[in-house]
């Protein structure tokens, strides 16, 4: 079965990076270009995995999350930050907001799909 | 990578780096602005970020100082000043080079301003580099002993225990037991909680960053325990410091990764509601997609083809009569002219798209003149396609350098004359009909009528004794080689430049008209076609050779007289239309072309900078829409053609330039009187 | 490739070659630069442009300018202005690639009658002698041979990066520039005549 993993970057380059790597590793792809559209979009679907950007318009990624994993129906879908930072307190805010994991900006194909492996089950 | 991902990465680094000059110019006037702050951090850090994906350490690294400079500045630790702006617009110019060329060289130079200014050596920091050394792996170790038990909250947040053992069991887990002590009785369980831990053997050969990779995601709250076996044989070097022995742990006994839990860190109660204040002027651009320019060109030129064809097919439908074809070719005229609309609709521009480096001049030019100068932009959102946009930008700069260099007087010469001491240069653009009307307008000195009159005389601009409507006078400052500064300056150069930007208006079918009053300032506005790339064209023929002209410059079209016929006779170069005398001009003495006209020439009476003036053809064929294609740089000397276009029969014609053409006419007359 | 200087060593006469005759003379471009090769189609006249680039054909809808090598190279001229409309049966228009200002642009050039796609062996290929050549020297690459004859390689990005700088082909008058013509060293100031 095809897993759904939403993507939200304001970045299009970063968006379409993450979307070919994931989609040739045969992942269907969602995009979202902030916070609030991925928030919106996760109103009408449920994806198995959601990879998000941190400094976004609109609404960032922490936000993002607390409102994400609000909704009952997102429960246990996994969420991984992707951002330049890597200070152990913003992980840690993130992993309160309710994001599993968090993956240091710049990362290579390769390690995006050891991650993906790690949240959704093949 | 591919082409397009990669082609992607250049528009939205390009338009960053826009933005990013924007903000900053901004920011010098309102230093405090939050929403402005925050955009540039966002820039600066999407920049970064982008960069890195796309593998531009170059980039990543030079902008890191950058971002953590106005990270400090967001979070309140630090303030804005005028020499931060001026060395982040020169970061912003830099990464602009980058993207030009990879590496190029410069940015150690305003990274260690930077640092300078921040109060700090440059270099202090590394940083950005991603450690990905792997430590070497202790040689001749027994097998790992590791035990684990996942944070509760692993479900709930998606975690799969499943794959964490799936991945063990890769490594050559063997041994693998459950340990359920922890599971609470039946009335506190939590379905949602994860409370199981596991026990699990790992060879040998596992490094354990390997072993540690498999938790990535389970670092925070996890409880784990890894030490090499017993009767392994003794490490050379002390265990591996996050071993923790004895292999079994007390109950609670936090480990190395197991750190307390942080209160959740909420944000500084101010920043709450700056996120939802930044949420309604940064809504603007999400609706909007970035295309690369040349595939609207391409549309454009797909277009133009859809008119000639339309053109084509237009002509045979005439003549076959058939009335079901009449009726597709109706609704395909119909659907081509919409298409062209539309499509002349997604080339409009916002003229914000340049102001952004009026700005940034305006800037440099306070700095550079030692004079006060605000740069106000009215009407930025007025649109118009988007190769007059690009072409009018130099010009525009042009005019801006003379009237802050002319225009504008010393903060001290403004003050003796009552005014403020800081010099005020606005542009403002408006729509006005099927032209856009750009003005910039000084709050100087004015134009000084006596030295134009002065050096147009003396240029021979002028007769002598003249005197000349201000409004036919301050043209004369675009005439060639006219300059009235007594010195030449650095800036505004050497009389060269404003009879240039008089060409580029020309070429792109614009006027200019100039008013000024003494002590009051100067204004000098741009008429300008909305669109160039399809026009209304008037199809003519010269002794056997077709050209267009445009047809918003016809005002009306006459027969020539039969006396007038043949050219030579002395004084005749008048028509009498209506009882006003309208000077006209042979186009086959103008285009050099063979043979003897027919009896019966037409006027073409067009609407020049000059009043009204009459153009000489052999036959007027008709009207048609005229898709114009740019002249290759190979004839940019010829300047009576604003373009060609092709027509139906696949013939090129050439596209007539009325006020060069009525310029050079009046040049070639002035010659034979003279002679 | 070659930027817009006059880098005559920068041209990779290595490759395929095409060849052309043009007033007698057998001349070569890199088939490289070659789009492709047009009977002669209705040239439309550029009234006050220079005898080198006189005329405008339309090339799948493109406007491109028609070049005339014979112009700068100071080959006989037999028919004037009115090439495309004396040219026998065999003439053709070559439509190149080229360089122009720096950018990609694509040029017709003129051609009495276009030979073949070939190689020329690189023993072949001779640099030109400073003197004693009919040609302009600093607009020939390189001199060869072929099928017995001698083939000139015209230096095409010399040649316009020159007429751009307002140098080469505006002169009408053959001989103006004369012999002692030395790369690079007259008329290196703007030139402002581009209009007469």
């Amino acid at each position: 079965m095809t897993r759904t993993v939403l993507v939200v970057d304001d970045s299009p380059s970063v968006r379409q990076m993450i979307s070919n790597t994931l989609k040739g590793a045969g992942y269907a792809v969602v995009t979202a270009e902030d916070g609030q559209a991925a928030l919106d979009l996760t109103k009408t679907m449920r994806p198995d995995a959601v990879i998000t950007d941190q400094n976004m318009p609109r609404l960032d990624g922490l936000s993002f999350v607390r409102a994400f994993r609000a909704a009952p129906q997102n429960k246990g879908v996994p969420v991984v930050f992707c951002s330049t930072e890597s200070q152990a307190s913003v992980k840690e805010e993130a992993r309160a907001a309710g994001a599993i994991g968090w993956m240091v900006k710049p990362f290579d194909q390769q390690k995006l799909l050891g991650v993906m492996s790690k949240l959704v089950s093949a | 990578m591919d082409a397009e991902t990669l082609a992607v990465f250049r528009a939205e680094t390009e338009g960053l780096v826009e933005t990013l000059e924007e903000r900053l110019l901004a920011l010098q006037a309102t230093p405090e602005d939050r929403e402005l702050i925050d955009g540039v951090f966002r820039d600066l850090h999407t920049l970064k970020g982008t960069g890195a994906m796309f593998g531009r350490e170059d980039i990543a690294g030079f902008l890191h100082d950058f971002e953590s400079a106005f990270e400090a500045v967001r979070s309140g630790a630090a303030e804005v000043d005028a020499p931060l702006v001026a060395i982040s617009l020169r970061a912003r110019d830099h990464v602009a080079a980058l993207l030009e060329a990879e590496g190029a060289p410069g940015g150690e130079a305003i990274l260690a301003d930077l640092a300078r200014h921040l109060g700090k050596e440059a270099g202090a920091e590394e940083g950005f580099a991603l450690d990905l050394g792997e430590p070497p792996p202790a040689a001749g170790a027994g097998p790992w002993q590791l035990t684990f038990k996942l944070p509760a909250d692993t479900l709930v947040l998606g975690g799969k225990p499943e794959l964490v053992l799936a991945e063990l069991r890769e490594l050559g887990a063997t041994r693998l037991r459950a340990r359920i002590r922890d599971v609470p009785p039946l009335p506190l369980l939590d379905a949602a909680e994860l409370h199981l831990g596991w026990e699990v053997e790992l060879p040998a050969e596992v490094s354990e960053d390997a072993i540690r990779d498999v938790f990535l995601f389970h670092e925070q709250g996890l409880e784990l325990t890894l030490a090499r076996a017993e009767g392994a044989p003794p490490p050379a070097q002390p265990a591996p410091e996050t071993s923790i022995s004895p292999a079994e742990p007390a109950p609670e006994g936090p480990t190395a990764a197991a750190q307390p839990r942080p209160a959740p860190a909420a944000p500084p109660s101010a920043a709450e509601p700056r996120d939802a204040s930044a949420a309604a002027p940064a809504a603007k651009p999400s609706a909007h997609m970035r295309v690369p320019a040349e595939r609207l060109d391409d549309m454009m030129d797909r277009v133009g083809e859809l008119v000639l064809a339309e053109a084509r097919l237009v002509d045979i439908v005439a003549r076959s009569g058939d009335p079901s074809l009449v009726a597709v070719t109706e609704d395909i005229q119909r659907l081509t002219a919409a298409m062209r609309d539309t499509t002349m609709s997604i080339r409009m521009t916002p003229i914000s798209t340049i102001t952004g480096r009026f700005r940034r001049l305006v800037h440099d030019l306070t700095s550079k003149l030692g004079k006060r100068i605000a740069f106000v932009a009215e009407g930025e959102e007025t649109e118009l396609d988007k190769t007059v946009v690009e072409r009018l930008t130099e010009p525009l700069m042009h005019i801006i350098r003379n009237a802050a260099d002319h225009g504008l007087e010393e903060p001290s010469g403004r003050a003796a004359a009552g005014k403020e001491e800081t010099g005020t240069i606005t542009l403002s653009a408006r729509y006005s009909g099927a032209e856009v009307l750009i003005s910039l307008s000084d709050d100087g000195r004015g134009l000084n009528r006596e030295a134009i009159r002065a050096r147009a005389t003396a240029r021979g601009l002028l007769g002598e004794g003249a005197e000349p409507a201000d409004e036919e006078l301050f043209g004369l400052i675009f005439a060639p080689g006219f300059s009235t500064a007594a010195e030449v300056t650095e800036l505004s150069g050497r009389g060269v430049g404003m009879d240039v930007v008089k060409r580029t208006i020309d070429g792109l079918r614009g006027a200019i008209e100039v008013t000024s009053r003494p002590g009051e300032g100067t204004s000098v506005t741009l008429r300008l076609p909305l669109t160039l790339a399809i026009i209304d064209g008037l199809l003519i023929e010269v002794a056997g050779e077709r050209f267009v002209l445009p047809l918003a410059a016809v005002d009306e079209i006459v027969e020539l007289p039969e006396a007038l016929a043949e050219p030579g006779a002395r004084g005749n170069a008048f028509l009498d239309i209506r009882d006003s005398l309208v000077p006209f001009l042979r186009l086959r003495q103008l285009l050099q072309s063979s043979g003897v006209p027919g009896p019966h020439q037409k006027v073409i009476v067009v609407t020049s900078a000059d009043g009204r003036v009459g153009l000489v053809v052999d036959r007027i064929i008709g009207s048609n829409q005229t898709v114009i294609k740019q002249l290759s740089p190979l004839h940019a000397g010829v300047k009576t053609f604003s373009g060609a276009t092709i027509l139906g029969d696949g013939a090129v014609a050439l596209i007539l330039d009325v006020p060069q053409l009525v310029a050079r006419g009046r040049l070639e007359a002035d010659g034979r009187e003279a002679a | 490739m070659s930027k817009h200087t006059p880098a005559r060593h920068g041209m990779d006469l290595a490759g395929d070659m095409v060849t052309f005759r043009l007033s007698g003379e057998v001349l070569a471009v890199p088939a490289a630069q070659l789009r492709e090769v047009l009977e002669p189609v209705q040239t439309t006249r550029v009234p006050g442009a220079p005898q080198f680039v006189s005329g405008l054909v339309n090339v799948r809808g493109s406007v491109v300018p028609l070049a005339d090598l014979r112009v700068p190279l100071r080959m006989p001229h037999p028919g004037g202005a009115e090439v495309s409309r004396d040219a026998a049966d065999d003439a053709r228009i070559l439509v190149l690639e080229l360089p122009l200002a720096g950018q990609a642009s694509v040029v017709g050039v003129l051609a009495d009658s276009v030979h073949e796609v070939t190689r020329l062996a690189p023993e072949a290929l001779e640099e030109i002698p400073a003197v004693g050549t009919r040609w302009p020297p600093r607009y020939v690459a390189a001199l060869g041979r072929w099928a017995g004859e001698f083939v000139t390689i015209p230096d095409l990005p010399a040649i316009f990066a020159d007429f751009l700088a307002g140098e080469a082909g505006n002169s009408h008058r053959p001989g103006e520039a004369g012999n002692s013509h030395r790369p690079g060293a007259p008329a290196a100031g703007p030139h402002t005549d581009a209009e007469g």
